[in-house]
């Protein structure tokens, strides 16, 4: 693989806006295939806006973002994207099963219906979050870590080259954390990248190879260990990030 | 019983107008199932409002003819307009759509009101004359019933994904708009189908009331659309035949267009009921298993 193939995921001084208003300025960093990178920052810091920007949801207005070579629009089909569970309708009528199934509707294509092996790799991905059992459960009786699980083996079940999470670990129980934890390890072994939106700094110490701190524009972007530091968290959060026992909590 | 719902349907007027109410019925219902899961109900009022102008226009243009042609126009016009605003709405959705169902509506009362034949005109364009249905009244039905099966057929998984989860949708490269754009052009559809019919008023009717009983009964979504289709057919049936019954051997009038949506109604009101004791059976038999181990 070459150096291209290898980068999932690079930014050049990105700016984003939405309409006339700029959210994120001068992010600049690269994520590499089956590295997993953290974006922290309080709320309001454009965590969100820049997940959506590497979907090509939100404009870029300024520099670059790469995403598996391509501008954001064209990476779609190989980018799944995980939304926060509790923003979806409970009492939608859909079981667990199907919501898995839809990360296949883009590769069955328009007005065919899923066939055997798309219903395979459906049944494997929630196998793969520990859910094999609930298929055709619906999906709002399900708890919300259940629900979140669900959600990531429908992102398994697109297998992407990418993914990105937008707080996957709110309110999480720890049976559905741990899973979580496992599925993303194994997508990361086979070579995804991943980025997750968090405010778990404890969570983004596990799971994540690398953190990029934000607040409207880029604090810091390296290494865990060493981006995940009292001054650094104390300049994004605005001095409000609290450190207690060796353990970084932030507000 | 089966003289109730049989006899009154040998006449050839009124087995025209239980073919049609049986198709609208069918077709309206399939549509309402998509409605309630996108909650789109006040959007499908407002539809059936903005139609109301283009009936009357193609009234006073061509004649019952014109009707049709007026309506879809409209139809159009308004499917567009609406999945524009809902985009890119600046006032509260429900005001904008609020001012939008009024003016056209008014509109479409100006006109009208021009004519000697005002009250006569007005209350058919608004509650429909389904006993007066024609043999080509009825095709035309058929024919655009048929595009609107097909069109859900075809797009059915995209529009559930969608309605579940917008933001995935369009993470996924969906352009929603699009999607949203053909929803409410099939819902403008069932409105001018029925425009002749049970009118634009009573239309809402048919594209709420079948999906919401048939949600009460079901959690999936085979099952529901299964149901909502017989329910609005057996509305239209229960409903043509009481008000027949009601007519005809009772010397008690009832508006057919209305005792359909009457029949809607009390068909809800059932499926409420027995939604209810299902669910309060579910939860005596949840609470029961929590005391005992569940089997592996």
């Amino acid at each position: 693989m070459d150096e291209s193939e290898r980068t999932a995921l690079r930014f050049e001084h990105a700016s984003l806006a939405y309409g006339r208003a700029r959210v994120v300025e001068e992010v600049d960093g690269v994520v590499r295939a089956g590295e997993s990178v953290a974006l922290i920052g309080p709320n309001g810091s454009g965590k969100s806006t820049l997940l959506k920007a590497v979907l090509g949801l939100v404009a870029v207005v300024g520099g670059r973002i790469e995403v598996l070579g391509r501008v954001p629009a064209r990476a779609r089909r190989d980018v799944a994207y995980v939304p926060q569970a509790d923003t979806l309708d409970a009492e939608f009528p859909v079981t667990a099963g199907q919501v898995v199934l839809m990360g296949r509707y883009r590769e069955i294509g328009w007005i065919r219906r899923p066939g055997a092996g798309d219903r395979r790799i459906a049944a494997a991905a929630l196998d793969a979050v520990g859910l094999a059992d609930r298929a055709g459960e619906r999906f709002g009786t399900l708890s919300g870590g259940q629900r979140q699980r669900v959600l990531l083996a429908r992102a398994i079940a697109q297998q992407p080259r990418l993914l990105l999470l937008d707080e996957p670990f709110n309110g999480v129980d720890a049976v559905s954390q741990e899973a979580l934890l496992s599925a993303l390890a194994s997508l990361g072994a086979a070579g995804a990248a991943v980025v997750i939106s968090t405010h778990d700094l404890a969570l983004a110490h596990l799971a994540c190879d690398e953190v990029c701190l934000l607040n409207r524009h880029q604090v810091a972007f390296g290494p865990t260990a060493a981006t995940l530091t009292p001054e650094l968290l104390r300049a994004a959060y605005g001095g409000q990030a609290l450190v207690t026992d060796g353990v970084v909590v932030a507000h | 019983m089966v003289r109730l719902l049989v006899e009154p349907f040998e006449s050839p007027f009124m087995a025209r107008a239980l073919v049609e109410a049986l198709l609208l019925g069918v077709v309206g219902a399939v549509v309402s199932v998509f409605v309630v899961l996108r909650r789109l109900a006040f959007v499908s009022d407002a539809l059936t409002h903005t139609v109301f102008p283009g009936v009357v226009i193609g009234y006073l243009v061509a004649e019952t003819d014109g009707i049709v042609w007026g309506a879809l126009a409209f139809a159009v016009l308004s499917a567009v307009l609406l999945t524009l605003l809902a985009v890119n709405a600046r006032v509260t959705e429900d005001a904008t759509l609020a001012i939008l169902l009024t003016g056209f509506f008014a509109v479409g009362v100006i006109l009208v009101s021009r004519r000697s034949s005002y009250t006569a005109d007005l209350t058919a364009f608004l509650f429909g004359r389904i006993l007066t249905v024609d043999r080509q009244q009825i095709i035309l039905t058929a024919v655009i019933g048929a595009v609107v099966l097909l069109t859900l057929a075809l797009l059915g998984k995209e529009l559930v994904l969608r309605a579940f989860d917008p933001d995935g949708a369009a993470a996924r490269g969906y352009r929603v708009l699009a999607l949203d754009l053909a929803l409410n052009l099939v819902v403008a559809l069932v409105v001018v189908a029925s425009v002749r019919a049970v009118g634009t008023v009573l239309v809402i009717a048919l594209l709420v009331v079948p999906g919401a009983a048939a949600r009460l009964l079901s959690d999936r979504l085979a099952v529901i659309v299964v149901l909502a289709a017989a329910i609005g057919a057996l509305g239209g049936w229960l409903g043509l035949a009481a008000s027949y019954e009601a007519s005809v051997n009772h010397g008690l009038r009832l508006a057919s267009g209305a005792t359909v949506v009457l029949a809607l109604v009390a068909l809800y009101a059932v499926a409420a009921a027995v939604g209810a004791v299902r669910s309060s059976g579910r939860l005596a038999f949840a609470s029961g298993g929590l005391s005992s181990e569940r089997a592996p």
